[in-house]
């Protein structure tokens, strides 16, 4: 860990100035949680850094209009515990008290968590030479794809990266096509969340569509019936403060038995928030049962690749869809 | 006097922990204090070239940058990390420029500030001339087979009644590396005061600190002094001197300044010990009625080039059921790691995983249930040396454990019971034995006609309770006001420290205290004329006018002399058990689990767990039965949990931190009830006091994955038992 400046402006249009004046080793820091975590580990070394925690109007929490709308600074522990959220939108509320610990939902932003980093152990672990990683290095190749790869993606990897994008927040954003609010030196941008994050490709170290000195200012999400019969479900290698090797994000509307709209995403298996258009189809026009829901999560994994340790991932996010589907069928009919 | 039973009663010092009273040894304050920070090796083996520190030293705030140069002249002797008491073994990194495991210090850093020492290690650069090869595991081709085996036990013609029998296994089983994750990191502060150099560590062993600290960096043994007021979680990863600790002593020598290390915990995964990777092939035979005919156990342990741990897994699992006929080997396999360790039933855990394993794959094999096969073949006398058990209620803690679980539920036949949503429901047992050990102490005793009273003595408390246990003993001879009590352990400047470990604290220190409180009374009696007086001893010393009382006393375990005490002085291991001149002593327990795993995922909970522990005398039953329940929290995670993953291509262990390295968390526990047999074993102590802390955990992971195969039909013969073990076919 290095020495570096640090500032807390008071308004959005400040914070992108501090940014903008300090260069190229600025970042912008909200909870930490992820920044601090990194810099101790060497991995990330800023020289400045805005505060953005204390922004005046980022914490904002909205759901009465025909967008709910969440401000880049509010907590993760917060939205877990909104009540309307909890009733009518369940996937997103359990998408973030499925996430971390309780310590860390309460300094973690929902802004921060879009761009919280991958866990893969030879991008954290390895800085200083120790391990070779394209996302961190780019170009010293991956020292994960031929190592112990139990927990990297099935979906969406290249040639040069495998790591999974570790979130549950953002995977819950991308079934329910949230618009993400962006300042810049240019002024205000919406980003479709679909287009928020890249694959890996060749370019492993370019993870989201931002822009140097761009700040999150807000996260939309467009009203929809399907939030209540709706769940995040995750399955990981302990009951709470892990992250995904599987999960899946599903809301459905279901009419007459049978399935009209169907959202469904993935996480914990892919190198970005995975949605499944494929699932969605599947699933589309048929009754939710047990056999409908399990060819929905096969067509979803359809096109996934395995790696030495990581084969079960497949299995597993089809059936962790499969129940998903299950328990938000259910949520429909109570 | 007769031995009571204890009531139930609070920590001593609960109150102190909660509010943060209890300063450990990083905590307490030092002025003038120079911050240490190590750089960590980068390579596995090889040698280094160049180290450039010019960068570091023009951090603000960095005062010197040391390397090998510095330390060349530390010895490397049987007390350094690695050598376990051996001549020849052992490693003390930093003393020349050869690397012999991934992440051992290469480079020291001493600042004004800790921000400033982390600066300066990240801006060392080393040049390495990497060795063209090396090993990181046992399973690879350049692992190197000890000749010499360990712990060969034969008795009878194990082999001839195997070839005989009709009903057998013939099972390998694998156990993983673990690494022990106390809270409390390791840390050493150096400073001199009173003349002496006094070391502040958070150490099971403060003798041997002190004493093996001065062998190394050559000063005399009475010049050093090591303190270590609590330590925030041992389980054997602090038993010794560590790699930094004579690093940190010469340090401060060298700067004339106090010197404070705390190794970060990613650097800890490299330099302290951990349980080391083990194979355990198991042949078990018996006739048709459950008789057991034969029990064969080999083992490999993974081992660095250098140490001297030794592999001891057969000790154990020949005494838990009466063999007519055994034959155990344990061997070691030596790669470029680093220096395992003790850890918690160092190695009865992963002893009693494998054999209590194969004896439920034996009772399938039978048509028998696995308690009934327990229960038939349990013995009052030890199978291979043919002497009586000094205490064994065994039998007992079967049937309890069974009545506690509802062991009548179990259907013989895997995989049918189910839960109302469909998960699979699973029953296990297994059993466990850990030697009963005890340890010299010496003791001074003072009570003072107010109430006061104070004890210095050897031990250490490692949040075992072990003060708790000290005072149980006071309260019931003298007394004593709990809260007028002054316990002082865990420093050589009060008295010589023993080991604290191997489960004889209890043993050890209770024996200690009641003979002293013992020897006061009868000097009170004396004095006041009568013995027949109830409540406080001060309250009658209050009467005679004297101020105070005091005793000195020392305790000799049971078959020991005088060396005992010298040793004991000297920081020189000095233990007993298991095997007495009359009798084998050890203490016993039964555990049971009842997992349910999901059919759509393999997700194994561990719903319900019922142990009954057979220690002895119970000192604190809140103590005692926090033990139990810490060891089958922690078998939980050794069971489906835990494991220091390698990748060997580079040595390292690559979760090595507290998100990565999974242990249970609350919503992995659900219920925990422990009873305990609370029946004191007077032949082995005065106190009547076996142990506790390491038989908790023996067993318990054999437990849940017997539970997982009756809930699945799937023998997962390796630990952790992870979702792909179990996913398919449910
Ligand atoms: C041990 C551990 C376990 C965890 N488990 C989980 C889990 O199970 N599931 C899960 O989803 N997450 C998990 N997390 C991740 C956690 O949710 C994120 O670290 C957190 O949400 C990040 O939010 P923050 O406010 O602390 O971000 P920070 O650390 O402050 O920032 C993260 C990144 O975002 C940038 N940034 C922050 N705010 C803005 C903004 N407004 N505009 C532009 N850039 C910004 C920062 O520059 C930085 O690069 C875990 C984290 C830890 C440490």
């Amino acid at each position: 860990m290095r020495a570096f400046s640090y500032s807390r402006p008071r308004t959005p249009e400040a914070a992108v100035a501090a940014f903008t004046d300090a260069g190229a080793g600025a970042r912008y820091i909200a909870g930490g949680t992820t920044l601090f975590d990194l810099m101790k580990l060497n991995v990330e070394r800023p020289t400045h850094l805005v505060d953005v925690s204390e922004l005046h109007g980022t914490d904002l929490i909205e759901t009465s209009g025909d967008v709910l709308r969440f401000g880049a600074g509010a907590r993760m522990a917060d939205i877990a515990d909104d009540e309307t959220i909890k009733r009518e939108y369940p996937l997103l509320a359990e998408s973030l008290w499925r996430a971390a610990s309780q310590q860390l939902r309460n300094m973690a932003s929902v802004g921060g968590n879009l761009l919280q980093r991958t866990r893969c152990p030879y991008f954290r672990n390895g800085a200083g030479g120790v391990y070779p990683c394209n996302k961190r290095d780019p170009r010293t190749g991956c020292a994960a794809i031929d190592g112990l790869d139990r927990g990297q993606a099935v979906l969406g990897t290249s040639d040069a990266c495998t790591a999974v994008s570790p979130g549950d927040w953002p995977v819950a954003l991308t079934a329910l096509d949230a618009d993400i609010v962006v300042l810049g030196p240019q002024g205000n941008r919406t980003i479709p969340i679909a287009d928020f994050y890249l694959l890996p490709q060749d370019t492993p170290d370019r993870e989201f569509s931002l822009e140097p000195g761009e700040l999150v200012i807000e996260i939309r999400v467009p009203r929809t019936a399907a939030g209540r019969a709706s769940t995040y479900h995750k399955v990981r290698d302990r009951e709470s403060y892990a992250f995904a090797l599987a999960a899946a994000a599903v809301a459905l509307r279901i009419e007459g038995g049978q399935v009209r709209q169907a959202h469904i995403a993935l996480g914990g298996i892919a190198t970005k928030p995975w949605r499944s258009r494929e699932a969605e189809a599947a699933l589309r026009g048929k009754a939710p049962t047990r056999e409908n829901a399990l060819a929905a999560g096969r067509a979803a994994l359809a096109g996934a690749k395995a790696g030495r340790h990581n084969g079960f991932k497949i299995d597993l996010a089809a059936n962790t869809i499969a129940d998903a589907i299950s328990i938000a069928a259910e949520r429909s009919a109570s | 006097m007769t031995l009571s039973s204890n009531p139930d009663r609070p920590r001593v010092d609960a109150r102190q922990k909660v509010l943060g009273e209890a300063l450990f040894a990083a905590d307490q304050r030092v002025d003038n204090l120079l911050h240490a920070m190590t750089v960590p090796a980068s390579i596995a083996k090889g040698r280094i070239r160049a180290i450039d520190s010019s960068a570091a030293l023009k951090v603000p705030g960095v005062v010197r940058v040391m390397t090998f140069d510095d330390f060349a002249d530390i010895r490397t002797t049987p007390a350094s990390r690695g050598a376990y008491g051996q001549p020849g073994k052992g490693y003390q990194p930093m003393t020349g420029p050869d690397i012999v495991h991934r992440g051992e210090p290469v480079a020291l850093v001493l600042a004004e500030t800790l921000e400033a020492a982390i600066e300066g290690a990240e801006s060392v650069s080393v040049e390495y001339d990497e060795a063209a090869e090396f090993t990181a595991l046992m399973e690879q081709d350049g692992a190197e087979e000890e000749s010499e085996v360990f712990t060969r036990l034969d008795h009878g013609d194990a082999e001839g009644a195997f070839a005989g029998a009709v009903h057998k296994v013939d099972v390998t089983y694998r156990h993983p590396q673990q690494h022990h994750n106390p809270i409390e990191l390791i840390s050493t502060t150096a400073l001199f005061s009173e003349g002496k150099l006094r070391i502040l560590e958070g150490t099971q062993w403060s003798s041997a600190l002190a004493g093996g600290l001065a062998g190394m960096i050559g000063r005399e043994p009475q010049s050093v002094r090591a303190s270590s007021p609590y330590v925030g979680g041992g389980f054997g990863q602090k038993n010794g001197i560590q790699e930094q600790s004579a690093l940190v002593a010469r340090a401060a020598t060298i700067m004339a300044r106090p010197v404070k290390l705390v190794m970060p915990r990613g650097q800890l995964f490299h330099t302290a010990s951990y349980r080391p990777r083990s194979l355990h092939h198991v042949r078990l035979a018996a006739d048709a009625d459950g008789k057991l005919a034969a029990g064969l156990y080999r083992t490999e342990q993974q081992n660095s080039r250098y140490d001297g741990y030794n592999p001891l897994f057969g000790e154990t699992p020949p005494r838990m059921y009466g063999y007519p006929n055994w034959a155990g080997e344990d061997r070691v396999i030596r790669v470029d790691t680093q220096t395992p360790g003790h850890q918690r039933a160092p190695h009865e855990h992963p002893s009693s995983y494998a054999t209590e394993c194969a004896l439920d794959e034996l009772a399938h094999e039978l048509g028998m249930d696995p308690v009934e096969l327990r229960l038939a073949n349990d013995t009052d006398t030890d199978p291979i040396t043919g002497k009586p058990y000094s205490s064994r209620h065994l039998a007992e803690c079967l049937r309890r454990g069974a009545r506690m679980i509802d062991w009548g539920r179990r259907r013989r036949e895997p995989g049918t019971l189910r839960a109302e949503n469909g998960d699979r429901i699973g029953l296990g047992v297994a059993c466990g034995n850990y030697k009963a050990s005890m340890s010299p102490a010496i003791a001074t005793l003072r009570l003072q006609a107010n109430g006061v009273c104070r004890i210095s003595l050897s031990g250490h408390e490692m949040g075992q309770g072990l003060r708790s246990v000290i005072a149980a003993e006071l309260i019931e001879v003298l007394g004593v006001d709990p809260a007028k009590l002054d316990i002082r352990i865990g420093d050589t400047g009060l008295a010589p420290q023993m080991l604290t470990a191997g489960s004889w604290g209890t043993a050890s220190v209770a024996p200690a205290a009641r003979a002293a409180a013992l020897k006061l009374r009868a000097n009170l009696v004396e004095l006041i004329g009568r013995d027949d007086f109830e409540g406080p001893a001060h309250v009658q010393l209050a009467k005679t006018r004297r101020p105070m009382l005091k005793v000195e006393i020392d305790t000799v375990p049971l078959g020991e002399g005088p060396q005992a005490l010298d040793n004991l002085r000297r920081g020189l291991p000095v233990t007993t058990g298991p095997e007495y001149a009359d009798f084998m002593a050890f203490s016993w327990i039964a555990h049971f689990a009842e997992v349910h795993v999901e059919p759509s995922t393999g997700r194994v909970r561990t719903r319900r767990f019922a142990s009954v522990i057979d220690c002895g005398r119970v000192m604190n039953r809140r103590t005692t039965e926090s033990q139990v329940k810490g060891g089958v929290v922690w078998a939980i995670g050794a069971a489906l949990r835990e494991i220091g993953e390698t990748d060997p291509r580079y040595g390292r262990v690559l979760n090595n931190d507290l998100a990565e390295y999974l242990v249970p968390v609350n919503a992995d526990i659900d219920w925990i009830d422990v009873e305990v047999i609370d029946e004191p074993d007077t032949r082995l102590n005065l106190s009547g006091v076996k142990g506790a802390g390491e038989v908790a955990m023996v067993g318990a992971a054999a437990a849940i994955a017997n539970a997982v195969f009756n809930a699945t039909g799937k023998r997962i013969r390796h630990l952790p038992i992870r979702i792909e073990d179990l996913l398919q076919g449910l």
